[in-house]
């Protein structure tokens, strides 16, 4: 026979199992924050719902990083190639560019990634 | 079949169960494993390194040992600037013996022995050809050289075993002999640098420089997921959980290279033309070793689709992915089993090595 306290039990379970996986399972979450990585120090973490643009300064000059409707991006590099401009708006978890010339990280940080790592 | 009865009360079991949520709530609340994630510049590249653990400071402390250690190495053995590789490329010029430098010696060997085991096609004795074509350089730009240049260098054969190592001495018998490990360096710098934290009591890792990765352990009761590039930068091609220990290594035209009259010349240079490798737009490799799953996926990309598979079995390794410039991918059996296509899969070519 099922009792009271059998139900409670099982509905607890219930909302365990389901709370958790909307907690645990997040596939490919929008980002949040902005995190700015100058050479060997973070300079900046932002949030990405307030509009901002950010001018760091590098061994090659000036990297401006531009934060516009929920995600960031590089908006102007001294590198030759614009490689860090090519990245484009980040706005999924993990996304980012990076400026090796002027030793500038952008990444853009959600809760959870998809892949724990990439490999190019 | 006889049925658990029990004799406890219902107002004893909801006791019961608060007892067990709040236990529950509790070990929740204990400082929990979880994954450190630190990116920063080293080795001239991006490093990326995960650190699944319960204790902060250990990961703190690991990304400053990956960052030193990567450093060091990258001074050490860059072929272009003054330091111990710099000195050992004069020095292997003058034609002359010398005392070799430790700290770039065990390289050199190990080098030595892959490139004879990739029948040449890992070639570091022809820095002068990378430097030629203006690789070297932290942003490559052309014009494509001379092809009378190319032919001089191809001339001079410089190869690996045109070195002679006797103990700790050693003396090149070509002058034309510039050692340029690229290809082999990062991959042996990340295996390094992985010890050196394991040693700290780091168990479970993910150390990923410039793209290519070594990983150890797991992180909880998962494995680790490896996201595999598309060779056309367009997101990710394929997901990958890691064993263990093991190296994931790519080498792909898409990863420098310059643009010319509407001409691509990417870096992976082919030692019998002098020219960028063609025919191939990536090579994928999972392997036990970082230097030589680094090594594998230059070897076999310059092999070209046709010929890989010999090589990929002289060198030891049987997971390998194959891209050609067609977009088809060819699998050995063992790296099918591992790989799990995102989206529309590719023309699949399963290729068993002989």
């Amino acid at each position: 026979m099922m009792t009271r306290a059998d139900a409670f039990v099982i509905l607890l379970a219930t909302l365990l199992v389901v709370g958790s996986y909307a907690w645990l399972w997040t596939p490919s979450t929008p980002a949040t924050q902005v995190r700015v990585v100058a050479g060997d120090r973070e300079i900046a973490r932002l949030p990405l719902d307030q509009p901002r643009q950010l001018e760091v300064s590098g061994p090659a000059g000036i990297t401006v990083v531009e934060i516009r409707d929920g995600a960031a991006r590089c908006a102007a590099s001294p590198g030759s190639q614009g490689i860090c401009q090519q990245a484009g708006w980040l706005r999924r978890a993990g996304d980012m560019a990076v400026s090796l010339p002027n030793r500038v990280i952008i990444e853009v940080l959600g809760d959870e990634w998809a892949f724990d790592s990439v490999n190019y | 079949m006889t049925r658990y009865q029990s004799k406890m009360s219902p107002g004893m079991r909801f006791a019961q169960a608060l007892a067990a949520l709040s236990l529950v709530l509790l070990l929740g609340a204990c400082e929990r494993p979880e994954i450190h994630r630190d990116r920063f510049i080293a080795f001239g590249t991006l490093v990326e390194l995960n650190v699944y653990t319960a204790d902060r400071e250990l990961a703190a402390r690991a990304s400053e040992s990956v960052r030193t250690d990567l450093e060091y190495m990258h001074r050490a053995w860059h072929a272009w600037e003054p330091g111990p590789m710099g000195r050992t490329n004069e020095l292997l010029a003058t034609g002359l013996p010398f005392s070799a430098n430790p700290s770039v010696l065990p390289l050199i060997l190990d080098a030595r022995r892959l490139s004879e085991a990739s029948e040449g096609l890992f070639n570091p004795a022809m820095g002068a050809l990378f430097a030629l074509w203006g690789f070297q350089s932290d942003e490559p730009r052309g014009p494509p050289p001379d092809p009378e240049q190319i032919r001089t260098i191809l001339e001079q054969a410089p190869s690996m075993a045109d070195i002679e190592i006797d103990g700790i001495r050693m003396r090149s018998r070509n002058p034309a002999v510039r050692l340029d490990l690229g290809a082999y360096a990062k991959g042996y710098g990340i295996h390094q640098a992985m010890e050196h934290l394991r040693e700290m009591g780091v168990e479970n890792a993910i150390l990923n420089a410039g793209g290519d990765l070594r990983a150890i352990g797991r992180p909880g009761n998962r494995p680790w997921r490896i996201g595999v590039r598309a060779p056309d930068g367009q997101g990710v091609q394929a997901a990958i959980e890691t064993r263990g220990d093991e190296a994931i290594f790519t080498s792909g035209d898409y990863e420098r290279y310059y643009l010319h009259e509407g001409k691509r010349y990417h870096h992976i240079l082919d030692p019998r033309s002098g020219q960028p490798a063609r025919g191939t737009h990536s090579v994928t490799v999972i392997h036990h070793n970082a230097a030589e799953a680094d090594v594998a996926s230059t070897a076999l990309f310059i092999a070209g689709p046709g010929d890989w598979p010999g090589i990929a079995a002289r060198l030891g390794v049987d997971k390998v992915m194959l891209i050609d410039d067609d977009g088809i991918a060819h699998l050995t059996p063992a790296m099918e089993k591992r790989v799990k296509f995102e989206g529309t899969p590719p023309e699949i070519r399963i290729t068993p090595l002989p």
